[in-house]
């Protein structure tokens, strides 16, 4: 027993000595979060920064679950790091505790922009997200789906330049219904998300008024939930991810060659490359205004309130210029938030040009939108419920699930 | 005479062992299967094809933040043997005293001590924050090491098994005029080892494994411990299944060494104890 606490003695003596050296301190701390290798690239550039300037960030990684919580409890206890990258959720969550970058960088040269109550930028757009519709080739050439095919200069469908429409979609697809090597002619993304692009399609915005009323009652917005309604209820689309709440259960479906779509967006491409059959993204369908959109989220980078400030908007600054910019989105690569940029996508270049086609063809007006409805306290949740409440069998109608919404997002703007 | 348990009581323990072990397996198994495995829309329990490319991944220290793995190792073990070694120091001594020497309000401190078992983490996880950061040892180690180290549940279970020891015995230690440190280290620590095995087993078993209170008072990512580290294969869009499950599988190997160690000892104080996991 005695050479027992000996021991223990001497192990937390050592330890305890171990402990004691300190650390040279960085300037300034990043708060950071991966779906890749970004967190990486970012720590090159990170390292370059700190050889051309002297200034030392440090980048601290956090799992995206917890993201927010850890946020949380930062910002209460007065230590909110001082740069951060952001997602418009965070953003709108922490606004009132992030830095304007008004005339940090110039705004024109970027896309995805988030502004807060002053509308006054408050992060620099990074990488974008776009909604899109992955197709497995083989299958759909093998039961002589008809789909849109870039010709260079336009898209081609059945000999017009034009993309399809959701009634030619469903007809296409219902080919695959039943058909050899086929569970599903398609599969979701169970997320509420992937659906309003299709109420964008429809030829409306979302809100009538910003942050007063909105249009989720119009037979627009009712005619696109039907759609999706009619898709779980029917043969089309595999249930299963919706009715278990499993967000990884679509790319699980597509990934099996067995599913001629998948309803997702571009953050699944580096994944896909992999996979042992042709696919490519197409476009999405369209109402019958013709009107094409997609959803755009994305990442900036922001800099928090503190006693760091000046020192993060120069970073800020240097990461605006293009060639540092570049250098971000080309290391991963992403679809950048810099109108211009140059990014080289490697071999999914084909893909890739169809998310930026998908981005590029969106009306402004409805990318603005879709900002300020992310704006809302929530609002993840309520349009997950109401796709939800739609694909059940004995859930709500169309009509139902949309008033739903617009309560619930009318309460969360009272409430907050 | 002790009856021997039959061929069902086998039947039936094997199929409960299963049953916990299935998770801790089917981790295991995971972590050496192929990406195109892992993507499967139905998954094996066994991988078709083995391979141990993800263990390469983690350890590849061309890498910014795989080549941590080592570091984040090193401080969890520091973490979780430091707090260990003052969790067995404090509880005995704490468990001892409310044990052993009765004193004005003893019982309720005893009871108030009991009363915050009831307190989850989360409930009181701001005022310890608070506390932490007045004494300026936020974001270092010791924010890991010190709040946990008195444990009500290890004071509790320390003190319900010196109970059991004959007061008698400590009467005549002090009638031949040991000291009540003496008394302490050759009567009561040598009587408690069974109970110090199961708090010492559980305390690095809980340090090893924790996971909020790190994510709360650690900021600076050199000072990660292993379960911060995994979590941050976790995106908004994707999961890195194969690297989380690797680490996760190294993450396993310290606690099986350890209760290998102390197996026997762990058992008896479990049994004597009745303390459970």
């Amino acid at each position: 027993m005695k050479k027992f606490l000996a021991l223990s003695l001497i192990l937390m003596l050592g330890l305890v000595i171990a402990a004691c050296g300190e650390r040279e301190q960085p300037d300034m701390q990043m708060m950071w979060f991966s779906d890749g290798i970004e967190g990486e690239v970012m720590e090159d550039m990170l390292e370059r920064y700190r050889e051309e300037t002297g200034v030392w960030i440090e980048l601290f990684e956090i799992g995206w679950d917890d993201y927010e919580t850890r946020l949380g409890t930062m910002v209460d206890g007065d230590d909110a790091p001082d740069l951060i990258r952001t997602t418009e959720g965070v953003m709108n969550n922490f606004k009132e505790h992030f830095v304007s970058l008004d005339g940090v960088y110039d705004e024109a040269g970027f896309t995805n922009i988030f502004y807060n109550d002053d509308n006054e930028p408050i992060g620099l757009p990074m990488d974008v997200t776009a909604n899109g519709l992955y197709v497995n080739l083989e299958l759909l050439d093998a039961h002589e789906v008809e789909y849109p095919v870039h010709d260079g200069e336009n898209w081609i469908f059945n000999g017009e330049e034009r993309v399809w429409t959701w009634t030619e979609f469903v007809t296409e697809m219902e080919k695959l219904v039943g058909a050899e090597g086929v569970t599903y002619p398609g599969t979701y993304d169970p997320q509420g998300h992937r659906f309003m692009p299709m109420i964008y399609q429809q030829g409306i915005k979302i809100w009538d008024e910003p942050f007063v009323s909105t249009n989720l009652t119009s037979d627009e917005a009712v005619a696109a939930l039907t759609l999706l309604q009619d898709f779980y209820h029917g043969d089309l689309v595999d249930d299963a991810p919706i009715a278990n709440w499993n967000p990884g259960g679509a790319p699980s479906n597509f990934e099996t060659g067995m599913y001629g779509f998948h309803m997702s967006g571009n953050w699944f491409a580096s994944d896909y490359a992999t996979l042992d059959f042709d696919w490519t993204v197409a476009p999405m369908p369209t109402g019958e205004t013709g009107v094409r959109a997609t959803l755009l989220g994305g990442k900036s980078m922001s800099a928090m309130q503190g006693e760091n400030v000046d020192m993060a908007l120069d970073f800020i600054t240097w990461l605006a210029e293009p060639a540092n910019h570049d250098e971000f989105n080309n290391g991963v690569p992403f679809l950048s938030g810099r109108i211009g940029a140059e990014i080289d996508f490697g071999e999914l270049e084909g893909p890739y040009q169809v998310f930026q086609d998908e981005i590029n063809a969106t009306p402004a007006e409805y990318a603005a939108d879709w900002l300020q409805m992310t704006q809302v306290v929530g609002i993840y949740p309520i349009i997950n419920d109401m796709v939800q409440d739609v694909a059940d069998p004995d859930g709500l109608t169309p009509l139902e699930a949309l008033e739903k919404a617009e309560q619930a997002i009318m309460d969360s703007l009272e409430d907050n | 005479m002790i009856r021997k348990p039959g061929i069902i009581v086998y039947i039936i323990a094997t199929v409960i062992a299963f049953v916990f072990l299935w998770p801790v397996l089917y981790t295991i198994f995971s972590s050496l299967k192929t990406m195109s495995e892992l993507r499967a829309a139905v998954p094996t329990f066994l991988p078709q094809e083995w391979t141990f490319e993800h263990f390469f991944d983690i350890w590849d220290r061309g890498s910014w933040r795989r080549g941590n793995l080592a570091r984040y190792i090193y401080n969890t073990f520091y973490v979780a043997v430091l707090s260990t070694l003052l969790a067995v120091l404090i509880n005995t001594m704490s468990g001892y005293a409310l044990a052993k020497f009765r004193f004005k309000g003893d019982t309720v401190i005893l009871l108030i001590i009991l009363a915050t078992i009831m307190l989850p983490l989360e409930v009181i996880m701001v005022p310890i924050s608070r506390v932490i950061r007045f004494f300026r040892i936020y974001n270092t180690h010791w924010a890991l090491i010190i709040p946990p180290a008195a444990t009500p549940a290890g004071i509790f279970l320390m003190r319900q098994f010196l109970l059991k020891i004959p007061d008698d015995l400590i009467e005549c230690a002090r009638i031949d005029g040991a000291s009540e440190w003496r008394i302490f280290l050759t009567i009561i620590v040598p009587n408690a080892k069974p109970a110090i095995a199961t708090i010492a087993i559980f305390s690095f078993m809980w340090r090893w494994n924790d996971y909020i209170w790190p994510l709360i008072a650690i900021s600076d990512s050199n000072l990660y411990t292993l379960q911060l580290h995994i979590s941050t294969f976790g995106g908004e869009y994707r999961t890195n299944w194969a690297n989380m499950l690797a680490t996760s599988t190294i993450s396993m190997i310290p606690m099986l060494i350890v209760f290998l160690i102390f197996q026997r000892q762990f058992v008896q104080g479990t049994v004597e104890t009745g303390m459970k996991g």
